[in-house]
């Protein structure tokens, strides 16, 4: 395995500037080598492959990998040849929904497509089949899990737009038929859907054996409700106005969207499907590294 | 303040507009993209909607303009009397004082000369003070001036009458009162204890623009409250007896509590018959009914008292018993008088040819029949009728009789005195040559109809007296008469046809001559020539056609003060032929109170009856002046029952009535200029635009500098 020396100052960009760059593998790459340049105790390097063969010691070979136990039953050199564990199947499920357009410096939308590039890549690298669905009040493109597919998920990524209003709870049934094998599905989405139909929805992938890992993508202003000027508020996905003094409202907005994002995660560690909000301003590959640390926690409590 | 064009004023719904524009399009013009309202809708919307109006100076600056200039598309003006009112000064006072009987209920009388005096006082010595008395009618007691204690005095002198309540003629004769004055304000007091019945809306009237009304009420004594209602009289007639009469009287508590053992008492002629004693429940009434008491020759003065014995003599004169024999504070209604007249004859004189006394057996025998009135018949010879017979009758009938000239002479003096002629015409009938033009018609020849089919009655004057009582299908049928013969008639100019034959001929054709009138009948009144003695509208057409020419008319018991008596008619009704109720002489009327006056009679008027108004509680007596031989006509006079009704009225509706619910009508002579010439004297209009468009400009600036402040 070969390891990438990281882009200097590359880690902790700034999304906004990551959002700029329109290779999206390029992007992954780089927001992923620096990640793993710095923690090279993750626990998917190398903790996922088991023991294939053993094969005679040649010169070059590393002497770490050297069985010492054959030696010293047969006196001879061998090598412990260990086969990676890439039967995985790993699916990105992303809300391409209207809601996902909005952002104030970067679109919900653009950050999403960068965590799901960068998991992906994760992901390949690791030898897992990828794949990818993105989905609004229906499928919009399906991209089946597989080794070679890593590229079309890119692409894929690539064309994404928040076009239409969207649905979580439909399409995710739907796939939840298709995804016959066990695997990691990761769901990027802002979730603008009551807790208990989410997690109707995405109960249903749990119960099939996948581990399901949450990303709940949001912008500042969705949580801060930092608006000062009254005016209409007009739902992006609905079309709907509301005349808004924000100054009256924000206090209880904000308590309303915490005891959703509450209500989120305290449903999410019950059925143990990994829940994480994702703030648009902060940088990618540190809610990355916050999402390996979790998964590494939640490996060792499970 | 008044309004040209007040249709402009719709524009004020306009300020709904800066409202709308605040609480909507402020919020409008910015929208804001968000991903989901899910949150924000679960938020209260109250909270919302509290605080969208914010710059409230803002709003109020632009209600303000546009309030101003729809005002001044609406052309305010100030009327005159407004400007004069406004101004103050002298003042034009008129007190209306009630003086109606129910004011001489208790104390209430010496507490509205009070409140009265109160109101005079209040006058500075620069206003002017008229006073008007008024019950059914109104008189200035006083006139415009400014001597307050003359005013007072006048108050004082007064006393409440026997009438009741009517505002109308009163704020009517206010009204000219302040339309005559030059002093600024007009303000009009009224004393009253304001009984509802007195007051009927009247649109016509209408008090001098900027006028003021003061209702100053007078309230009432509390305490018991009786009032006789009319007494009912029933007349029996036995045979071989005296005619006897039965009196009920009826009497109302117009109080809840109940009244018991309430003595009633019926007088004759000032002495007490009977006294019976009643209870009367709470706002209720109960009757009584006294023996029978045989009629006199003459009329009877009779009374129905409430209350105890009064000295004779003085229920005589006035008819009113001393407050201290009364049942409660209000006497005038305690009393009521009435007269029992004997039913006299009326004297018909019947013309016989001589030849045929059995012509008349119909006509008598018709004639016989009947209470009111009664017909006294008698036969006459046409010769009698050159003597003095002719006098003592009400009416003659000339049944088919040759007239002599010298007995026409003495009929023309009989009609033109007040009798009544009816002339039936058979074959004999004639009239002298050179009178016909004084005969309704003019006698033809015969008409002969026995060959082929009798002539019959069509086209009767439904309208006219003698007929009305047929007007209704069903009420007798004149066409089943048959007529087999008739004599030409040629109607006279100022004659009235009353009936036709089916040919179109004139059959019954009445003359009004001096006061009295004649009847020419075309076909004679026995069976010689006609058969409509034996139909069954034979007696009611007989009947009508005697109470018509005779000039009865049935005379009531009592009448109410403020109604007018035809002595006319009284005296026919008492019996009097026409001789001796002929213009020839004046009458005298001794009112209730002993007030003597004569009644001129207007002999050259063709006025067939002489009237008079009754103003006093209790009994008026005519006589024929220079002769007792006449008969003496007795009118009993009553108050109005619905004076002694307490239930009061809201003064302010009689306010409201008069000025048109606050608006001050124009009917003033102040108010001479025309409302556009006011307005354009005045142009308000002007000031208001100017002010509007100030605002505007002012509206402008602030709206500036928020909007940058806002930025």
């Amino acid at each position: 395995m070969s390891v990438h020396q990281p882009i200097p100052g590359a880690r902790f960009v700034d999304p906004a500037v990551l959002a700029r760059i329109g290779n999206l593998e390029m992007v992954a790459k780089t927001v992923v080598d620096g990640l793993i340049n710095g923690t090279h105790r993750s626990p998917f390097f190398g903790a996922s492959v088991d023991f294939a063969e053993h094969r005679g010691y040649v010169p070059g070979d590393d002497i770490r990998r050297m069985d010492w136990r054959v030696y010293a039953r047969t006196d001879k050199y061998y090598i412990k040849e260990f086969e990676a564990d890439s039967n995985s199947n790993f699916s990105v499920l992303l809300d391409v929904s209207k809601s996902m357009s909005f952002g104030e410096k970067i679109a919900k939308l653009d950050y999403a497509k960068t965590l799901a590039a960068c998991l992906t890549y994760l992901a390949n690298q690791q030898r897992d089949r990828v794949g990818l669905v993105t989905f609004d009040e229906g499928i919009v493109d399906h991209v089946p899990p597989s080794a070679k597919h890593m590229d079309v998920v890119l692409h894929t990524l690539d064309r994404a737009k928040a076009e239409r209003p969207g649905h979580l709870v439909a399409p995710i049934k739907r796939l939840a038929e298709h995804f016959g094998r066990r695997g990691i599905i990761v769901v990027i989405s802002d979730f603008y859907a009551e807790p208990s139909e989410v997690f109707d929805a995405v109960g249903l992938l749990r119960f099939r054996g996948n581990d399901v890992v949450l990303f709940h993508v949001l912008d500042p202003q969705e949580i801060d409700f930092s608006f000062v000027e009254p005016s209409s508020f007009e739902d992006l996905e609905s079309g709907d106005q509301m005349p808004i003094v924000p100054a009256a409202l924000a206090d209880q907005y904000r308590s309303l969207v915490t005891a959703h994002i509450e209500a989120l995660t305290a449903r999410a560690s019950q059925q143990q499907i990994d829940y994480m909000l994702l703030n648009t301003s902060q940088p990618l590959d540190y809610a990355l590294f916050r999402f390996l640390s979790m998964r590494e926690r939640m490996a060792h409590t499970r | 303040m008044s309004f040209l064009t007040p249709l402009f004023l719709l524009g004020l719904a306009a300020l709904a507009i800066p409202v709308l524009v605040h609480l909507t399009q402020r919020e409008r013009k910015s929208v804001i993209a968000f991903p989901s309202l899910m949150f924000l809708k679960k938020i209260p919307y109250e909270s919302v909607q509290k605080r969208r109006i914010r710059d409230w100076l803002l709003l109020a600056l632009r209600l303000a303009a546009l309030a101003l200039i729809v005002a001044a598309f609406a052309r305010p003006f100030l009327r005159g009397s407004e400007i004069a009112a406004a101004a103050g000064g002298a003042r034009e006072i008129v007190v209306l004082l009630d003086r109606s009987y129910s004011m001489g209920y208790g104390d209430t009388w010496s507490r509205a000369q009070r409140l009265a005096g109160e109101a005079i006082a209040s006058a500075t010595p620069a206003d002017r003070v008229s006073l008007v008395l008024f019950a059914d009618n109104a008189e200035v007691a006083l006139r415009s001036t400014p001597e307050r204690s003359r005013a007072v005095a006048e108050i004082n002198a007064a006393a409440p009458g026997p009438g009741g309540t009517k505002y109308g003629p009163a704020l009517k004769l206010a009204g000219s009162a302040l339309a005559e004055s030059l002093l600024p304000r007009k303000e009009v007091i009224v004393v009253s204890d304001f009984q509802r019945g007195g007051w009927q809306p009247d649109d016509t009237l209408r008090l001098p623009g900027g006028t003021v009304i003061t209702p100053v009420l007078v309230e009432g004594a509390s305490g018991p409250s009786l009032a006789l209602t009319p007494a009912t009289l029933l007349r029996t007639r036995d045979a071989g007896q005296p005619e006897r009469v039965t009196v009920t009287a009826g009497v109302l508590n117009r109080t809840a509590a109940p009244a018991t053992k309430v003595p009633v008492q019926l007088e004759m002629d000032g002495r007490i018959v009977q006294t019976l004693s009643l209870d009367v429940a709470g706002n209720g009434s109960a009757s009584v009914t006294f023996a029978p008491v045989s009629i006199a020759a003459t009329t009877t003065r009779a009374t129905v008292r409430l209350g105890l014995e009064t000295p004779k003599g003085v229920a005589v004169q006035t008819g009113i018993a001393p407050a201290s024999s009364a049942v409660d504070a209000l006497a005038r209604d305690n009393v009521f008088n009435f007269v029992i007249t004997p039913s006299a004859p009326v004297p018909v004189t019947v013309v016989t040819p001589g030849t045929r006394g059995d012509a008349n057996l119909y006509l008598t025998r018709a004639l016989a029949i009947g209470e009111a009135p009664r017909f006294e018949t008698s036969l006459q010879s046409v010769e009698a009728l050159a003597g003095d017979a002719a006098n003592r009758a009400r009416l003659l009938v000339l049944n088919d009789v040759a007239v002599p000239e010298a007995t026409a002479v003495k009929l023309v003096t009989f009609v033109e005195g007040g009798g009544g002629l009816l002339m039936a015409l058979g074959p004999r009938a004639s009239w002298p040559q050179g009178r016909e033009a004084w005969l309704p018609a003019t006698m033809g020849a015969p008409v002969d109809r026995t060959r082929g089919a009798a002539a019959k009655l069509s086209g009767m004057d439904y309208g006219h007296a003698v007929f009305e009582p047929f007007r209704a299908p069903r009420s007798g049928d004149f066409s089943t008469a048959r007529f087999y013969s008739y004599r030409g008639l040629k109607a006279a100019k100022d004659a009235t046809v009353l009936a036709r034959f089916d040919t179109g001929e004139p059959a019954l054709v009445e003359k009004a001559i001096g006061l009295g009138r004649v009847v020419m009948f075309a076909s004679t009144i026995d069976l010689s020539w006609n058969d409509l003695a034996l139909k069954p509208v034979f007696l009611p057409f007989v009947h009508q056609l005697g109470r018509h020419l005779s000039g009865f008319r049935e005379q009531p018991s009592y009448l109410t003060i403020g109604e007018v008596l035809d002595i006319t008619a009284a005296e026919v009704a008492a019996g009097a032929t026409s001789s001796a109720s002929r213009s020839e002489g004046n009458r005298t009327v001794l009112a209730p109170s002993g007030q003597r006056r004569d009644l001129a009679m207007n002999s050259g008027s063709s006025a067939s009856s002489v009237a008079l108004e009754l103003l006093e509680q209790g009994f008026y007596e005519i006589r024929v002046g220079g002769r007792e031989a006449g008969p003496v006509i007795v009118a009993a006079a009553n108050v109005n029952l619905a004076e002694s009704n307490p239930e009061r009225m809201d003064p302010k509706e009689l306010v409201a009535g008069v000025t048109g619910g606050g608006a001050a009508g124009s009917t003033g002579g102040q108010d001479v200029l025309p409302d556009e010439a006011q307005e354009l004297a005045q142009r308000v209009w002007w000031y208001l635009l100017f002010a509007g468009i100030l605002l505007l400009i002012a509206e402008t600036v602030l709206a500036q500098r928020l909007s940058r402040a806002t930025r």
